[in-house]
């Protein structure tokens, strides 16, 4: 038990001394048992007033330091190294937090005071009982997971491997590219997607450091930081990589023809395929629903004229485990689904595209061989409308948030029309136009004025067809007037979603999702790559709408955090972790039940706690009915002892 | 109709072949009709127990205890126990065999309906006929009781002489045993509680009088906690008395007990105890009823835990004892949860 406690009231600034009268917490809490010295200073986080804790500790022989100051998320560390450097140990320096928690809050100077002398009081109460602790150990595998094989896995995974980092990639999808494969070209600059992704591609699979698991997907995650095992599930290709020699015999005589994910629809695929020329990795993969049967009886075609017999119908889901250390989530976006914008007449009209589709018209590779033609009778359209938001800043019907990437995108589809319709007419609906970037806004106004896109502010209420024309009632709120225009094609700037499995895999990962379902950064400002589970990190939409410049940006942010945790020999876990009193637990598993980090199990009967798993919340604490369990440093007896003094004493 | 017969039987049969260790059961008590808990162990014994109205006990807590004193023994035996279970008690055990206080193995329940009616409440039967000259207490027809006066038979209606809680109950037969005697007959569902509908009618002041007169009365004799079975914690979290103080216990040790509550039956700490203890049986409380049927002061303990009871339907759909693989009330969490309690 503590009886030499000091106690550091901050002023910072005004921020507490003007609604705190700071002289008088010090006062009261120098008449407080235990403690032997207060003051109170005006910048307790400058070097000098660090150098005055440290000072004090040796002089007045102080065995613990209570910090009267801002939230502890701020300079916990902070006061907590400068005790450790007058020789106490880190958990005998405590925060009470008299700014967020009192002076920000407050405006009666007298009743603040007297709440901050509360506040001051629970916590020489809480360090009063406080253990010296020790940090726990945990060794490091020096390896990571990156989970989406788009442009942000890509980065993440050549920065990584760069490092010297082994790199597992999981792909879902047949080959890895993500979305930015499909694109044409690429704001603002115009350089061709394809052209300066599929080096990087072809990069990860000659890697050395990287091995890709593609047409592959994350089952189960267990461990923690520095010590993951996952289970990958490989689904079976039924061709083996090998041998195959993309000879092209098998999709010949294929005779099941399905729309093609990579053209989003616009053309067809055998069952066995490739999902594009540059895909990695380069080989075939028969999809098994389309597919009349893998029973040869049933059809058997491509198994008959493939020469170096790479196809293998017996070929079984694998599941391999991976040892990881840290893991990259980069799972991308879904368009938003095309059954909730029925009033534009999406999937009802083939000549109402979203954006995705009208990249594939554009691209070289694409169905029209970079054309820009009707699907519905191959006619180039003369007059077209593009539609910005859709599904996007609608809090009502849709999605609350802005897709962020659509205003740009749409610029550059209708620039790109332009481009191959030189006597069209290009229309954009727009609620406002979001180009903040480098030299975003200038490609824009280009839009605008070199090409003549005439750019309406208003919302559209319907698209429907009327004599082989897509009639579009739009508005122009800025010359007030309704609008009708009768296009030859529309494009919508769809909302983008979080993608469809990202719900699955945060239950995987226990990484918490934003309400919209985008994985929860653990700080919007300040950790914006970092998930809330200790080393799950995020990279591209899978964290927020976001375009490619800013993808590969916190791609390398994610990588580089990754690296500051395997670059470790080993990691130090908080040890302000659940601990078990054996006497009063009686096995019932509750805690087991509500630990949101299975930290927690029932050996012989009674709670024991992974001290590595362990993040210290005291939801187990809370649950237990037999106050069994509690958390280091904050025992029942400290919550008991700061509430008494917090309530000014109980008689 | 169960036939005691039947289960007499099946008691002897168990002990005989050596099966359990014992057998749980009611049988006929020293104030004559009214029937008490008993242990049975010989064969010899089985024609002692009883079934009739007067079958008030829960008798889980024999289980709970009987489990306690196998922990103490050095050579337990670890033949199971046969114990008689009404629909409530059964839940009880459910709520066990959740917790892992007890394993399915250790028991064979030998479940009993309550004949489309109940347990009767002493009292209100006593208010009826004042004699204490009551011979025999048995179950008539539809839920009625009917009781033998001086060998006169005399047919209550359920509403007259039932307790509370069995007018309240809406699973009179076991959820889970292992032989069951008599029929299974859902009952009609009566108010679950009609005290409930009146306290939450009242404003929260009177709400505060209200509980303030009743638990003034708490001498905190503690009877409630120790005729519940879910009460079977070896320690007490309200309870200062229990922390053992052992001659090497030090001055530093002794300074952390936590006294949370003073022994004193004082208002506020008779409120600690009481709103601890609702808290506590939260999802796992059965309405066995025992805790107000042992209260000296009348107290109405059950409302408490009645008024959790609906508010864990209520908001979770949740009902105590009905599945032992299920989860507990206070561990689960599912997204859907109302949360409009956040503010």
């Amino acid at each position: 038990m503590r009886k030499k406690i000091g106690v550091f009231v901050c002023h910072c600034g005004i921020n507490i001394a003007g609604t705190v009268d700071v002289k008088k917490v010090a006062q009261e809490l120098s008449e407080f048992p235990g403690v032997s010295y207060t003051v109170d200073y005006v910048y307790m986080c400058s070097d000098p007033g660090q150098n005055l804790i440290i000072q004090k500790i040796k002089e007045e022989k102080l065995d613990g330091v209570v910090v009267a100051c801002c939230s502890p998320n701020l300079h916990e560390t902070t006061f907590r190294r400068a005790a450790q450097s007058a020789g106490l140990n880190p958990y005998e320096c405590e925060i009470a937090n008299i700014r967020e928690q009192c002076s920000w809050v407050h405006k009666d100077k007298d009743k603040a005071t007297e709440k901050a002398i509360k506040i001051t009081k629970g916590i020489v109460e809480k360090l009063r009982w406080n253990e010296p602790l020790q940090p726990i150990k945990v060794p490091v595998t020096k390896r990571a997971l990156i989970i989406g094989g788009g442009i942000a896995g890509i980065q993440t995974a050549l920065d990584l491997a760069n490092s010297d980092i082994e790199v597992v990639l999981v792909e879902k999808n047949p080959s890895i590219g993500g979305h930015m494969i499909q694109l044409s070209e690429t704001f603002p600059t115009l350089d061709c997607s394809q052209c300066i992704l599929t080096p990087k591609m072809v990069e990860v699979s000659k890697h050395p450091k990287i091995k890709l698991y593609t047409y592959s997907e994350v089952q189960e995650v267990t461990g923690y930081v520095g010590n993951f095992q996952a289970k990958i599930l490989k689904k079976p290709r039924y061709v083996d990589p090998d041998k195959c020699t993309l000879c092209d015999e098998c999709t010949q005589v294929c005779p099941v023809v399905v729309p093609n994910e990579f053209d989003l629809g616009l053309t067809g695929r055998k069952a066995i395929y490739i999902p594009f020329p540059q895909a990695i990795p380069a080989t075939y993969t028969l999809d098994i629903e389309a597919c009349p049967g893998v029973l040869p009886i049933a059809c058997g075609k491509c198994w008959d004229v493939c020469e170096p017999k790479a196809i293998d119908f017996d070929m079984k889901p694998e599941i391999v485990e991976e040892k990881v250390g840290a893991i990259v989530v980069a799972t991308g976006y879904d368009l938003y689904d095309k059954k909730n914008m029925a009033e534009y007449g999406y999937g009802k009209y083939p000549d109402v595209l979203d954006g995705l589709q009208f990249e594939r018209l554009l691209s070289a590779s694409g169905p029209t061989r970079g054309k820009i033609l009707r699907p519905s009778d191959h006619k180039e359209p003369k007059e077209i409308v593009f539609i910005q938001c859709v599904g996007s800043r609608d809090p009502e019907l849709h999605n609350k948030y802005c897709s962020k990437i659509c205003c740009m995108y749409t610029a550059k589809h209708a620039k790109l029309y332009k481009h191959h319709v030189h006597d069209g007419q290009a229309y954009v609906f727009y609620i406002d136009i979001r180009a903040g970037g480098k030299g975003y806004e200038e490609f824009v106004n280009r839009t605008m004025e070199e090409e003549g896109v005439l750019y309406l502010r208003g919302k559209v209420s319907k698209v429907f067809e009327e004599n082989g024309k897509l009639v579009v009632w739009g508005v122009d709120t800025l010359a007030g007037q309704d609008i009708e225009i009768r296009a030859d094609m529309v494009v919508l700037a769809m909302a983008i979603r979080p993608s469809s499995g990202a719900e699955k895999l945060a239950k995987i990962l226990k990484a918490a999702q934003d309400t919209d379902g985008f994985f929860a950064e653990a700080h919007p400002k300040l950790r914006p790559v970092e998930s809330l589970t200790a080393g799950v990190f995020l990279a591209g939409v899978a964290q927020a709408p976001k375009d490619i410049p800013d993808t590969v940006a916190q791609a390398g942010g994610a990588a580089i955090k990754v690296v500051s945790i395997l670059s470790q020999p080993e990691l130090l876990h908080s040890p302000l972790v659940a601990q078990v009193n054996e006497h009063l637990c009686t096995g019932c598993s509750m805690c087991v039940d509500v630990c949101p980090f299975s930290a927690l199990s029932i050996v012989e009967g009674k709670a024991k706690v992974n001290e590595v798993l362990c993040e210290g919340c005291g939801t187990c604490a809370a649950t237990c009915l037999r106050s069994a369990i509690e958390v280091k440093n904050l025992t029942h007896l400290q919550v008991h002892d700061m509430l008494t003094a917090s309530l000014g004493g109980l008689k | 109709m169960v036939e005691v017969e039947k289960i007499r039987e099946e008691a002897r049969r168990l002990l005989q072949e050596g099966q359990v260790r014992g057998v749980i059961g009611y049988v006929r008590g020293p104030q004559g009709v009214w029937a008490v808990p008993a242990m049975i162990r010989n064969p010899e014994d089985v024609d002692r127990l009883v079934w009739n109205p007067t079958c008030v006990h829960n008798l889980v807590l024999f289980v709970v205890e009987e489990k306690k004193e196998q922990a103490r023994q050095k050579e337990p035996d670890k033949r199971p126990l046969a114990v008689v279970v009404k629909g409530c008690d059964s839940r009880a055990i459910n709520v066990l065999l959740q917790e892992k206080f007890i394993e399915r193995e250790e028991v064979i329940l030998l479940g009993v309906s309550c004949e489309n009616s109940g347990v009767v409440d002493k009292k209100k039967l006593l208010n009826l006929v004042p004699s204490q000259k009551i011979e025999e207490i048995v179950y008539g027809n539809n839920g009625h009781i009917v009781a033998v006066i001086d060998g006169e038979r005399r047919v209550f209606p359920p509403e007259e002489v039932l307790a509370d809680r069995c007018l309240e109950c809406q699973a009179n037969f076991p959820v889970v045993y292992d032989h069951f005697f008599g029929e299974k007959i859902k009952k009609e569902a009566i108010n679950t509680s009609p005290g409930v509908d009146k306290i939450e009618k009242m404003r929260l002041e009177e709400r505060r009088r209200f509980w303030e007169e009743e638990l003034s009365r708490c001498l905190r004799c503690y009877a409630c906690r120790s005729v519940c079975p879910m009460c079977y914690c070896t320690e007490c979290v309200v309870d200062p008395i229990s922390f053992a103080v052992e001659p090497t216990t030090t001055a530093e040790e002794k300074a952390k007990k936590i006294k949370w509550i003073e022994k004193s039956p004082l208002l506020s700490e008779n409120f600690v105890y009481h709103l601890v203890r609702a808290i506590h049986l939260a999802g796992r409380c059965v309405d066995c009823g025992e805790c107000e049927r042992v209260c000296p002061e009348d107290i109405p303990i059950r409302l408490l835990n009645k008024k959790l009871e609906r508010e864990a339907w209520r908001l979770f759909n949740y009902v105590a004892g009905m599945d032992s693989q299920a989860p507990s009330l206070f561990s689960t969490f599912k997204e859907t949860d109302p949360e409009d309690f956040i503010r």
